[in-house]
């Protein structure tokens, strides 16, 4: 009946990503600008970014308050006024805080560029922070926070943050309670003024750029001078706690949630782009060891991950996971099991194969579309890198040898240094 | 405007190509008729559990993931009320291995004791990591079932309880499989880098020899007309108290269906959303609250969901409630609120369609309708909603003796 002959089609090599430059200038103020032409639609992704993440802080909450704060109100607009014409126009507003950067993404159709100026002007350079709203948006996200402490995956990465980078280092505080009452106007207009100033900013763009895109950004942008506020970056020290198993009682917790991890290189280190793949082998896809041995052999969790991440200052490496009660030991055995593993056996061919081509594929994907490169070219700008990353994680995925794996494990996991945090029940 | 061809195949499955040149990148998208609404209430969640055997390996392919992830692929696949859907992306010069992979696993699963064990025991952490170890994460579970008294909607699509998946054996599975999972029962899309013509000849190629297979009629019982309000109160160790309302509202097919969307985005559609601005921003009464449908093929729910502040009397909060949405029966000030939801709903439609996987889910989804044009036709459907619609809709659906409330309440001292 079926006279087909069921057997596996050929397997191309993925082809070789060229990734479109971004088109650089500056604005008649001095602010960089970087254009990136891509897709179909007459859409667009318009990126304000600035030094204005946690780690410029000096009180917790200090940062993402200010942030969120921006679209509270304007000199011309309300936050409600600001909130209906965003809806009106159909764009999509993200505020965005991070360890090191902070900023807005707005998405929106090209044809309503205008206004999306007129607006983001707005919010990142006159905004009030009206007491009011500030005093009401603490109470909210009071309530949120607390929400977010009965789960014990948010337990397990507040502390983990905090055994890594250490409790005085921004990237590390953990936030408490009584922080939700140390905001106020006047301490967000001062942190506004100092980090969110043109000489601090830079504008990312894409999508279908049109001729007038750049006088139009110029109009909005280019006169806004920058107040020269000196100021004095903290000599906070990064320095994790000596204690490398933590454990966070939350009785009553179904699962416990896992993370191990320490902090390790970033972007800028030769060894990064053999290390991210050392990720991917141990956990970084759904084809990974770890997935493999505890989701898929074991079944002690729905998900297992590893991810390695990049901040100006270091980088850190951490494995996630939620576990049932009863094998979470278990399963914190079995991953140090596949990093020894790692670190003595060499990855066999076929399995290089597979992490190869995966990788490769998710190489095109990372190129794909408007949104997808800006994503792309904002995660590599910031360090101060440029396409070249990409061109050596290419490489590097091609060519990466076994032996090189071992002793990347070696060099990066050694065991003896990993924190180990648990949140749950017990 | 998204350009398709349709065909189906003697063996009936029904397919939709979208050509898309700009991408280097092929999605493929199955979806099948069949959902937790085709559960025996005796044996919830299996058509969830299923999806993840799907991936446990099929008769001529071991292991389904490694081959794909070979060719640079990545795949994922979901389960709701009404279907089970797969879908991939691979970089275009290896289609060929998605159309291998997915038309060897609806010939027939490599049906394997192990691989049963094992997921059952992934799907019972999924249920405790998504609904038991979450706050709230179990309202869902008490608000269905209040709801819907007969309707296989009562009960979630992670299954009604655990035991249900503990309990589910190998004869079952396979008697699953041989009366959904069929041709004739699926819907293949796929958008991106690929020709028609390219399209036509894999799928023959590789779906032809599969035969029809006489598949489980479907005869839900109906949800009998609500008559009396529902109340049910549950007492938690939870940080505050919450609220969540649901209303019965037509099928998804019904006239209704795009200004009860509108509606929703008209209370909570960012924070512009009557909802938010009255009760968040101004009453300061919740700390979030939102609305939303529940899209279901078969009469579905409206919902309003929120968590209060501290201190707030729940029946202050629900009065609220109910003010907001009446103040949409009057026409003051709608029409520019309705232009705005509207532009919105445009843009993120736009959004949504620059992407091929959504292309090609979304054209999956409005065949399995009747009518895959509506991925062109739902701003348009969404654009005509009148003024008088919205005030017909919210007059007619949000009446008390159609509506289940579940309070739950916080039982800390400092709530």
């Amino acid at each position: 009946m079926n006279s087909l002959q069921r057997i596996q089609p050929q397997v191309f090599p993925v082809e070789k990503v060229i990734i479109p430059e971004a088109l650089s200038f500056r604005l008649n103020n001095g602010v960089p600008v970087y254009l990136i032409e891509a897709g179909t639609e007459d859409i667009m992704r318009l990126e304000f970014t600035f030094r204005a993440g946690q780690v410029k802080e000096y009180l917790p909450l200090l940062a993402s308050t200010t942030n969120v704060m921006l679209s509270e109100g304007s000199r011309n607009y309300t936050s409600e006024d600001l909130n209906r014409l965003l809806d009106y126009y159909g764009a999509f507003l993200n505020l965005s805080c991070e360890k090191d950067r902070a900023g807005i993404v707005v998405f929106f159709l090209s044809k309503h560029i205008e206004k999306v100026l007129e607006l983001s002007r707005e919010i990142l350079f006159r905004p009030v922070f009206p007491e009011a709203e500030l005093n009401s948006l603490m109470k909210k996200r009071l309530r949120w926070f607390m929400v977010n402490r009965e789960k014990v995956q948010n337990l397990a990465i507040d502390q983990f943050f905090q055994s890594v980078f250490g409790k005085r280092h921004p990237y590390g505080h953990k936030v408490v309670e009584q922080d939700f009452n140390r905001m106020t106007p006047a301490i967000l207009s001062d942190f506004h003024s100092k980090y969110y100033t043109p000489d601090n900013m830079a504008v990312i763009i894409s999508g279908k750029i049109h001729e007038e895109t750049t006088g139009l950004l110029n109009n909005y942008f280019g006169d806004i001078s920058s107040k020269r506020i000196y100021t004095e970056d903290s000599e906070n020290v990064l320095m994790g706690e000596k204690r490398k198993k933590v454990h966070i009682k939350k009785p009553g917790a179904v699962q416990t949630a896992i993370r191990i991890g320490s902090p390790t290189i970033n972007k800028r280190h030769p060894d990064y782009p053999g290390l991210k793949i050392l990720d991917s082998v141990l956990g970084g896809y759904f084809g990974s060891r770890l997935m493999k041995n505890i989701r898929e052999e074991k079944g002690y969790t729905y998900g297992i991950g590893s991810s390695l991440s990049s901040l100006d200052l270091t980088g850190y490496k951490v494995i996630s996971t939620e576990v049932g009660q009863k094998n979470y030991i278990k399963a914190i055995d079995e991953i140090y099991k596949e990093i020894r593993l790692l670190q003595s056996v060499p990855v066999e061919k076929e399995e290089m194969a597979v992490v190869r081509n995966y990788m490769s594929g998710e190489m095109v994907r990372m190129f794909d579309g408007p949104f997808a490169l800006a994503e792309s070219f904002r995660s590599v700008w910031e360090f101060g890198l440029d396409n070249n990353y990409y061109y050596r994680l290419a490489e590097k995925i091609k060519t990466i040898d076994p032996d090189e794996i071992i002793e990347l494990a070696r060099t990066y996991y050694n065991i003896d240094e990993l924190y180990e945090i648990t949140a749950g029940a017990k | 405007m998204i350009k398709y061809d349709r065909f189906c195949l003697d063996n009936g499955l029904r397919v939709l190509v979208h050509e898309d040149k700009s991408t280097p990148l092929i999605a493929m998208n199955i979806l099948y008729d069949v959902g937790s609404r085709d559960e025996d209430p005796g044996m919830t969640g299996l058509a969830h559990l299923f999806e993840h055997l799907m991936f446990g390996g099929s008769v001529n392919v071991p292991e389904y993931d490694m081959p794909l992830q070979m060719v640079g692929g990545e795949n994922n696949a979901f389960t709701n009320n009404d279907i089970t859907n797969y879908y991939l992306t691979v970089p275009s010069a290896n289609i060929e291995t998605g159309f291998w992979l997915e038309s060897d696993r609806m010939l027939e699963l490599d049906f394997s004791q192990k691989n049963l064990d094992i997921q059952k025991n992934v799907v019972i952490e999924e249920f405790n990591q998504r609904y038991l170890n979450q706050p709230y994460g179990d309202a869902i579970l008490k608000l269905r079932p209040l709801a819907y008294k007969v309707h296989p909607y009562r009960w979630p699509t992670i299954g009604m309880e655990i035991s249900h998946i503990e309990n589910t054996d190998l004869e079952q599975i396979k008697k699953f499989f041989f009366s959904h999972y069929a041709p004739n029962n699926a819907i293949l899309a796929l958008t991106g880098n690929i020709s028609y013509d390219l399209a036509f000849r894999l799928t023959q190629k590789w779906f032809g020899p599969i035969e029809k297979r006489k598949m489980q009629t479907r005869n839900l019982p109906v949800e009998p007309k609500q008559n009396e309000e529902r109340v049910l109160t549950i007492e938690k160790d939870v940080p505050s108290t919450a609220i969540y309302k649901a209303w019965h509202i037509g099928p998804r097919d019904s006239i209704d269906f795009h200004t009860l969307d509108l509606v929703t985005d008209l209370l909570a559609g960012g924070e512009s959303g009557r909802l938010y601005t009255k009760l968040v921003r101004e009453k300061k009464l919740f700390s979030e609250i939102n609305a939303y449908l529940t899209s279901d093929i078969d009469p579905g729910l409206i919902i309003v969901q929120g968590k209060l502040m501290k201190d707030i009397d729940i029946q202050h909060a629900e009065e609220a409630v109910n003010e907001v949405i009446k103040s949409l029966q009057i026409r003051n000030g709608l029409n520019d609120e309705m232009e705005k939801v509207k532009n919105k709903y445009e843009s993120s439609t736009v959004f949504s369609n620059t992407n091929i996987l959504n292309k090609a889910v979304n054209l999956s989804f409005y065949e399995l309708l009747g009518n895959p044009e509506l991925i062109n036709h739902e701003v348009d459907a969404y654009r005509k909603v009148s003024q008088k619609m919205v005030i017909e809709a919210t007059t007619r659906y949000f009446v008390p003796s159609n509506c289940s409330t579940l309070y739950y309440k916080s039982t800390r001292k400092d709530k």
